[in-house]
């Protein structure tokens, strides 16, 4: 018996003809794609009623002037980015202010450097946020100290608090400075990312779909 | 909503006909060259963000003991010009864009020339065939690129290469000639970028070589343009973007 590999245990160690892998390998991700997508799926459906409130409070604040600003590490960091870019330049919809908090390296690494990594994101909030800005912070394991610092600071001044996170929240399941916790259940670290990307973007569809309808009852109540 | 499959579209997987298979080929020739001590280099002028997850995904593993691989993120300014002073040959590279974006259609273009293989990772109207050296598509809608799919296909390149690295006997490197027609030593015109030109001949850089070309049968061509060279000769000048000859 051979162990197989950890990441595709159906895979013979052995193996080395290259016919043979590329076919093992394709079978494997399609079987992946499979887990993915049921995943992506069951945890929109799950997480409907969480979603259909935060976007509502997101579009209210977002109606009253509020801005976006995401922020996570990593893969999270650069799914923060994919959310504000969504945010502040769609295809289609309106464009919202929205950046992320991981892209200007001189004040990432200036924080980082003189203070300390876990003060990165609270410290921009210091600076720029208001009450009824926004803030969204994402982190797989639901746990980055620099992302519930960031969460803490938002709450003293009046953010709309969203956390996006996996393994069924982590610290943030718990966390008394989120007004909301959208979470995955997935054990596996790509499969959660994945699905976190379709809960961001399904909250940017419906807080596109709540903005176009409170703009029209704008304009129906000052005729 | 976000994975509705298309009637095209396998309703379990998401993917097309074909495009497991084409990730399993694109990851084994990934391992193979970062084996051998290629670098990924990934660029996206469109999604930044989806350049820099690919890179991150190899050079820090979210899978403990897993190896740091080397792949970096290409800024999308100046993206030329930096993939072309940085890229060595035996590099890969994995662009991530729309079939139309310009700045991914330079590089897979001029790939050749640098002795890079050229991966490209899209959604909706599919690239001309031969773009790259693998092309990693979903034909529905570019909504793919924000809501887990195109991550999807990241990970599973990330995910099989490292089963490659795992299986040695698979990792020795590419055979020049593995047919009854080597294209390097056959009758077939080669991709070439002019390096320098002086008078009627012109340093060339091809498969990430350098070598001279007569200019007799082009005329004045210019540095970074694209030549067809033919046993020393430059017969065609393309045009970078499309590709077509433009004599």
């Amino acid at each position: 018996m051979t162990t197989g590999s950890f990441l595709y245990p159906m895979l013979e160690d052995g193996e080395s003809d290259p016919a043979a892998l590329l076919a093992d390998l394709a079978r494997s991700a399609e079987a992946k794609a499979v887990q993915s997508a049921q995943l992506r799926s069951t945890t929109l459906a799950d997480r409907a009623p969480e979603l259909s409130r935060v976007a509502a409070a997101m579009a209210s604040a977002i109606s009253a002037g509020g801005r976006l600003f995401t922020f996570g590490n990593g893969g999270s960091a650069t799914d923060a980015a994919g959310l504000a870019a969504l945010f502040s330049s769609p295809t289609v919809g309106r464009a919202v202010p929205a950046r992320s908090l991981v892209a200007d390296t001189a004040v990432l690494t200036a924080l980082a450097n003189d203070v300390g990594i876990e003060v990165v994101f609270a410290r921009q909030l210091m600076a720029h946020a208001r009450a009824g800005d926004i803030a969204v912070g994402l982190s797989t394991s639901g746990g980055s100290a620099n992302v519930l610092r960031a969460f803490a600071e938002g709450r003293r001044r009046g953010m709309l608090t969203v956390g996006l996170a996996g393994y069924s929240g982590g610290a943030m399941a718990t966390c008394p400075d989120l007004d909301y916790c959208l979470a995955v259940d997935g054990q596996s670290v790509h499969r959660t990312q994945e699905a976190q990307s379709a809960l961001a973007y399904a909250l940017w569809e419906l807080v596109q779909d709540l903005l176009g309808k409170l703009t029209r009852l704008d304009s129906e109540e000052n005729r | 909503m976000t994975v509705a499959a298309a009637p095209d579209l396998d309703p379990a997987t998401g993917f097309p006909a074909g495009l497991a298979e084409d990730l399993a080929a694109a990851s084994l020739l990934l391992a193979r060259r970062l084996h051998a001590g290629g670098t990924l280099w990934c660029a996206s002028p469109a999604w930044p963000h989806h350049a820099q997850h690919v890179a991150v995904e190899f050079v820090h593993p979210v899978i403990v003991g897993k190896p740091a691989l080397a792949a970096v993120a290409l800024a999308a300014h100046q993206l030329t010009p930096t993939a072309r002073a940085n890229m060595s040959p035996g590099d890969v590279l994995v662009a991530i864009g729309p079939a139309d974006d310009l700045g991914v259609l330079d590089l897979v273009r001029r790939a050749p020339a640098w002795g890079v293989a050229a991966l490209w990772v899209g959604a909706g109207v599919r690239p001309a065939a031969g773009s790259a050296d693998h092309v990693l598509w979903l034909p529905d809608d570019e909504m793919a690129a924000h809501d887990g799919r195109f991550i999807l296909l990241y990970h599973l390149l990330w995910e099989l290469a490292h089963v490659c690295l795992e299986h040695r006997g698979v990792l020795e490197p590419e055979p020049d000639c593995n047919g009854p027609v080597c294209i390097t030593c056959s009758d077939e015109g080669r991709l070439a970028e002019v390096v320098s030109v002086a008078g009627p001949t012109a340093e060339v850089r091809i498969d990430g070589v350098l070598e001279q070309a007569d200019l007799a049968l082009v005329g004045e061509v210019r540095v970074h343009d694209l030549l067809v060279v033919h046993a020393g000769m430059a017969i065609t000048r393309l045009d970078a973007t499309t590709g077509r000859d433009r004599r």
